[in-house]
């Protein structure tokens, strides 16, 4: 054969486009209102049957489980067969049978399918619900939630889910091992006999079998099944009443998110690697309008292409993870949207940060139309491949029925799909994704993520959750009866040096310097008694911000211009100009509450809350061990809405008898350390350094 | 049984092969039913060709050859593949490395540029090597070390074999990935990727004559490579059980015993599968019945056959109940393997288990990128593609003698690595 010459330089142009044709399905109904629906295809000697059912989502509650647990145990013994029986029949030719919640999924080869429906029809109208079986079940569910707990997928997945619908929603309800052993054999047998019904179920029928054999075998399954009717009666709420499993609580309200964005954390200690995963609820349902614009900004943004800005930007680009992704799930009831990787533990809150940073992009600018005809090609892509397997057509058609969707919605994806344009993917991210409002969960290690996860949420506080999704209680040590908010701040005096000592202190100047984007940045602050106060902060050695406190009026001089400082920050200023304002909390009747007993940076830490007259407040952590400061808080109402000073105070030695920190770390939105190179107590202060103008 | 053989013969992959001058072994199945074509290659190359010093390169150079080529930039080899609707990906064992794409069946060129570019002229920059080095990196942590059970396998290994490079899992280690280099990746592609040590498989709705042609286009002005120097490592028998704990970060223990087993391909082999099957495959097997739902002992458990073209393993594990030890599981486990060694097996079982082997292999066959691996496979180590459809006869040969024999020879304590797997708290 000859070797024709072809020009490698670039990619060969694809022929002309092959039809993709969208197969046909059959469908009747039973007397008893059952829909059947056949796709025929005979190209191997394989056939499945699914049975599913139209159920209501409603809250579990304290029986969490009790839908999957019925789901297990429908083929753990049915009609006058054992589960051994089952197993040995379904083994025994080959087949496959699984049951969930909702139905039962069968598979065989073509010639044993008859035998297959005699177990598939038992199983779905008279499963036994054997003590034994139920035993066995919750033993087997009761260890599968402890296996979860020491599965940081599974627990991101699980805590996820309360996160995003929250507990007092179907989708947001755990199974724990409290709640398996709540279940009785009566709530099992009600909810199957309530929910399981005829006329809210579907057969469906994929592969080498004719419509006559469907027919036929669904008859015989099926035909002779009778629905009883729904009772009527309700409770005091409202609610259905149902035999065996009391009041159904169906949901009345729908999943909202957040109200700002928030960071939760699960504690897994040591653990290599975080994973991470930021969520809130959508209003999405399958056939809105919006649902194919969504899906098409969801495959740009992380829904499974490699090309996807998740992929490229934390894998391809940073080399952070495996692999990061998104999706955006519609649904009847609720949609959702989670968007994560797994990422070493070191680099977590900065590849947070670069998900948080795509997501936002995606409301914020329109994708490029390279990225578009990306995203919509795969996608054409992935319908025609998905139709290589028969059960792709039966499934469109059931998700039709079950979601009342135009008869001609998959026969019509590919056109529709073509339309969608820049503009309308960038509609599609504001209306679905609320960075803002989202939440995100880590499972990692706390000692080393909780200070860097606290910079993520809009209020810094990281909300520490345990597997379950319960609130984690920390282990709080016991305030002890003798540790008042007095005693913390007499305690810090005296680790400080004394109050001999510290009242010695009349001026502090403090220089300290650090880097910031490759420059010298070098602050310089002078603390004088009772009341004056000086700062400059140098950015390579040109002045960036100076603010002088007189001890009456305050200004601000910055490159732009300058201008006094005026009633609450103010105040604020006058508050914090002493050297130890602590000492001057009795005479200005300041009285600070001790709220509790916290973590910070790994140590035991009495957190005091310091409400000042202005209404505004600060909060300063005292280290159990050693009574010092170890971290100061300050949330300001003014200015950049929101905004939070943290800093934390470390390697505190002795200057003039008293420690002062030589290591001041603050964090805004991301970790500044400043080294202290000068500290100078009670030395000359120049008067002109405190001028007005 | 005849009946059984019959039937799946008139279900055969039909495929069509040929080779090209430089030694490429080319193999076409069509199928016009979708409007779709998997393109896979197979490099006869694996962690087993690893040096000591650079364990998890093999797989780390797979990472590598997506970076691009003389003619593809860095990044753009995806790009092509998802902007024609296609997906693309490749994986790597002890013995072999296959990428694929499947396409929309007029892309097919696409897929063949793409793949003889990558055995042409493959090309990685340094800020390539250094983000797939991480990348991998992140692959281990999250399958290997940040999984409950994940390091079952490398732990296994480890004391399974003491000379054969099958003692150090495929995906390496963190000190020999940062050793790897530029000049190794060099040297590995030179000496693995050529066209005499691969087999290029084209599955889908295409034109036989026509896809053949373009195969010889593509890959033909491909030079032949060195013949290829086949590992030569025999590993002694293990000779006495090993036993050990790990402890990992788990509630739950859990028990692994993993026999030294045959070759792939050999009788013995498909003896041990079938022995597989018996223990663990569908509720109704031995384990599943006794140890999961009449003892109540395990949560999960499975055994399996690894099918490694050297001698490899088969291995059972099994995480326990809450509440069951892992030396009550052993206890549960062994009871059941002590009972293939000792009593003969019925014929209703083997009958399962050719049913369940019958419907898997009609299964295996049902998609074009399955089709397209399973060639390639059978090519590969079988030395015969039309294994996918012989193979099967294979399984139905063996008979409860084989497996008892098999048992009694392989499924001893003396030939197997026992580890339980307990919580971390529990570490003196």
């Amino acid at each position: 054969m000859m070797d024709a010459q072809i020009d490698r330089s670039k990619a060969p142009e694809p022929g002309p486009a092959p039809e993709v044709r969208l197969g046909d399905h059959a469908t009747f109904v039973l007397g008893n209102g059952m829909r059947v629906i056949l796709v025929e295809n005979h190209k191997l000697p394989l056939v499945s049957v699914q049975v599913k059912f139209d159920i209501p989502i409603f809250l579990q509650g304290p029986m969490a489980g009790l839908t999957d647990m019925t789901g297990e145990l429908l083929a753990a013994g049915a009609g006058r067969r054992t589960k051994q029986q089952i197993d040995a029949l379904v083994d025994g030719i080959g087949g496959k049978l699984s049951t969930s919640s909702d139905g039962v999924y069968a598979s065989c080869l073509t010639k044993d399918l008859d035998t297959l429906m005699t177990v598939v029809s038992d199983v779905v109208r008279r499963p036994t619900f054997a003590g034994s079986e139920i035993d066995r079940v919750k033993k087997r569910m009761i260890s599968e939630v402890r296996s979860r707990h020491d599965d940081p997928d599974a627990i991101a997945s699980e805590v996820g889910h309360v996160l995003t619908f929250t507990r007092g929603y179907p989708y947001g309800e755990i199974t724990s091992e409290k709640t398996i052993s709540n279940v009785e054999r009566k709530e099992i047998q009600g909810y199957h006999d309530r929910f399981f019904r005829a006329d809210k179920g579907y057969v469906v029928f994929v592969g080498d079998i004719n419509e006559k054999h469907a027919r036929y075998l669904a008859e015989r399954a099926f035909g002779s099944w009778r629905d009883q009717a729904l009772g009527t009666i309700a409770d005091k709420d409202g609610n259905e009443v149902v035999e065996g499993l009391g009041s159904v609580r169906y949901p009345r309200k729908q999943p909202q998110p957040f109200r700002t964005r928030r960071v939760a954390l699960v504690d897994r200690p040591d653990a290599p690697q975080s994973v991470f995963r930021v969520v809130f609820p959508v209003q999405l349902k399958p056939g809105d309008d919006i649902a194919i614009d969504a899906q098409v900004m969801n495959t740009i943004l992380g829904g499974g292409v490699f090309n996807a800005r998740l992929m490229q930007n934390l894998r391809e680009d940073k080399g952070y993870t495996y692999g990061a992704y998104s999706s955006l799930n519609s649904d009847r009831y609720c949609g959702s949207f989670s968007a994560g990787a797994s990422v070493r533990t070191p680099v977590t809150d900065s590849a947070i940060t670069e998900a948080m940073f795509e997501i936002e992009r995606m409301t914020l600018t329109g994708v490029s139309k390279e990225e578009l005809q990306l995203a919509k090609n795969y996608m054409a892509g992935s319908f025609a491949r998905s139709l290589e397997d028969p059960r792709t057509i039966a499934r469109f058609a059931l998700n039709t029925y079950l979601n009342n969707l135009p008869e001609d919605f998959y026969s019509h994806y590919l056109e529709r799909l073509d339309t969608v344009t820049v503009s309308g993917v960038l509609h599609a991210a504001r209306a679905l994704l609320v960075p803002d409002q989202a939440t995100i969960l880590v499972v990692g290690d706390k000692e080393v993520l909780y200070n860097r996860l606290s910079q993520l949420s809009f209020d810094q506080r990281v909300f520490q959750f345990d597997e379950d999704g319960d609130i984690h209680r920390d282990k709080l040590d016991p305030i002890p009866a003798d540790v008042t908010a007095k005693t913390v701040v007499d305690g810090y005096i005296k680790a400080l040096g004394g109050e001999e000592a510290v009242r010695k202190v009349k001026s502090v100047k403090m220089v300290m310097t650090g880097t910031q984007d490759g420059k010298l940045v070098t602050i310089t602050m002078v603390h004088v008694e009772p009341d004056k106060f000086a700062y400059r902060r140098d950015v390579d050695g040109r002045s960036q911000e100076k603010v002088v406190l007189d001890g009456q009026r305050a200004r601000r001089t910055t490159p732009e211009g300058s201008g006094e400082i005026i009633e609450m920050e103010l105040e604020d200023l006058v508050q914090s100009a002493p050297p130890f304002p602590e000492i001057h909390y009795e005479e200005r009747h300041i009285h600070p509450v001790l709220s509790g007993v916290v973590d910070i940076n790994g140590r035991r830490a009495y957190k005091l809350i310091v409400p000042l007259d202005n209404g505004e407040q600060y909060t300063d952590y005292f280290d159990v061990e050693s009574g010092l400061k170890i971290r100061h808080e300050e949330r300001r109402t003014y200015g950049p809405r929101g905004m939070v000073l943290v800093t934390d105070y470390q390697d505190q030695r002795p200057e003039s008898g008293v420690l002062f920190p030589h290591l001041i770390v603050e964090h805004q939105l991301m970790e500044q350390p400043y080294v202290v190179s000068q500290i100078e107590v009670n030395g000359r202060v120049d008067p002109s350094e405190f001028a007005l103008e | 049984m005849t009946t059984i053989a019959t039937q799946a013969q008139m279900r055969d992959v039909e495929f069509q092969e040929f080779d090209l001058k430089n030694g490429l072994h080319v193999i076409v199945h069509q199928d016009h039913s979708t409007p779709i074509v998997a393109v896979g290659v197979m490099y006869h190359v694996g962690s087993k060709n690893e040096t000591p010093d650079r364990r998890g390169f093999a797989h780390f150079f797979e990472h590598l050859l997506f970076e691009g080529s003389d003619n593809i930039a860095r990044g753009e080899f995806s790009k092509y593949v998802e902007r024609a609707g296609g997906v693309l990906n490749a994986n790597t064992t002890g013995d072999r490395t296959y990428y694929y794409e499947v396409l929309p069946s007029n892309q097919l060129d696409l897929g063949l540029w793409l793949e003889s570019e990558r055995m042409m002229h493959a090309r990685v920059d340094q800020k390539g090597i250094d983000t797939q080095r991480e990348v991998v990196k992140e692959e281990r942590r999250q399958r290997y070390e940040n999984q409950p059970y994940g390091s079952i396998l490398i732990e296994v290994l480890k004391r399974a074999y003491k000379e054969h490079p099958y003692r150090w899992p495929t995906i390496g280690f963190m000190e020999d990935l940062n050793a790897a280099n530029a000049q190794d990746f060099v040297d590995f592609y030179k000496s693995y990727y050529v066209p005499n040590n691969a087999v290029l498989v084209i599955a889908g709705d295409v034109d036989i004559k026509k896809a053949l042609k373009e195969a010889g286009s593509y890959f033909g002005p491909i030079p032949r490579g060195s013949d290829i120097k086949r590992l030569q490592v025999v590993e002694p028998p293990l000779n006495g059980e090993v036993r050990d704990v790990v402890y990992d970060q788990i509630q739950l223990p859990a028990v692994v015993e993993a026999y030294r087993i045959p070759a792939y391909g050999s009788p013995d082999f498909y003896a041990v599968d079938m022995l597989n099957r018996l223990l663990s495959q569908g509720n109704s097997s031995r384990l599943q019945r006794s140890v999961k739902d009449e003892q109540q002992k395990a949560l999960y458990l499975g055994s399996f056959t690894l099918p490694l073209e050297d001698p490899g393993l088969s291995i059972a594990f099994a995480v326990a109940n809450a509440g069951v030890s892992p030396e009550d599981l052993e206890k549960a486990m062994d009871a059941e393997f002590e009972r293939v060694r000792t009593e003969p097996i019925s014929e209703k079982e083997v009958q399962r288990l050719r049913a369940q082997i019958e419907t898997e292999f009609v299964t295996d066959n049902s998609r074009m990128a399955g089709i397209a691996s399973n060639l390639a496979s059978a090519y590969t180590f079988l030395g015969d593609a039309g294994m996918v459809n012989k193979e099967i006869a294979r399984y139905m040969a063996v008979t409860p003698e084989d497996m008892l024999a098999a048992a009694q020879k392989y499924f001893i304590p003396a030939n197997r690595v026992v580890l339980h797997y307990l919580p971390k708290n529990q570490q003196q």
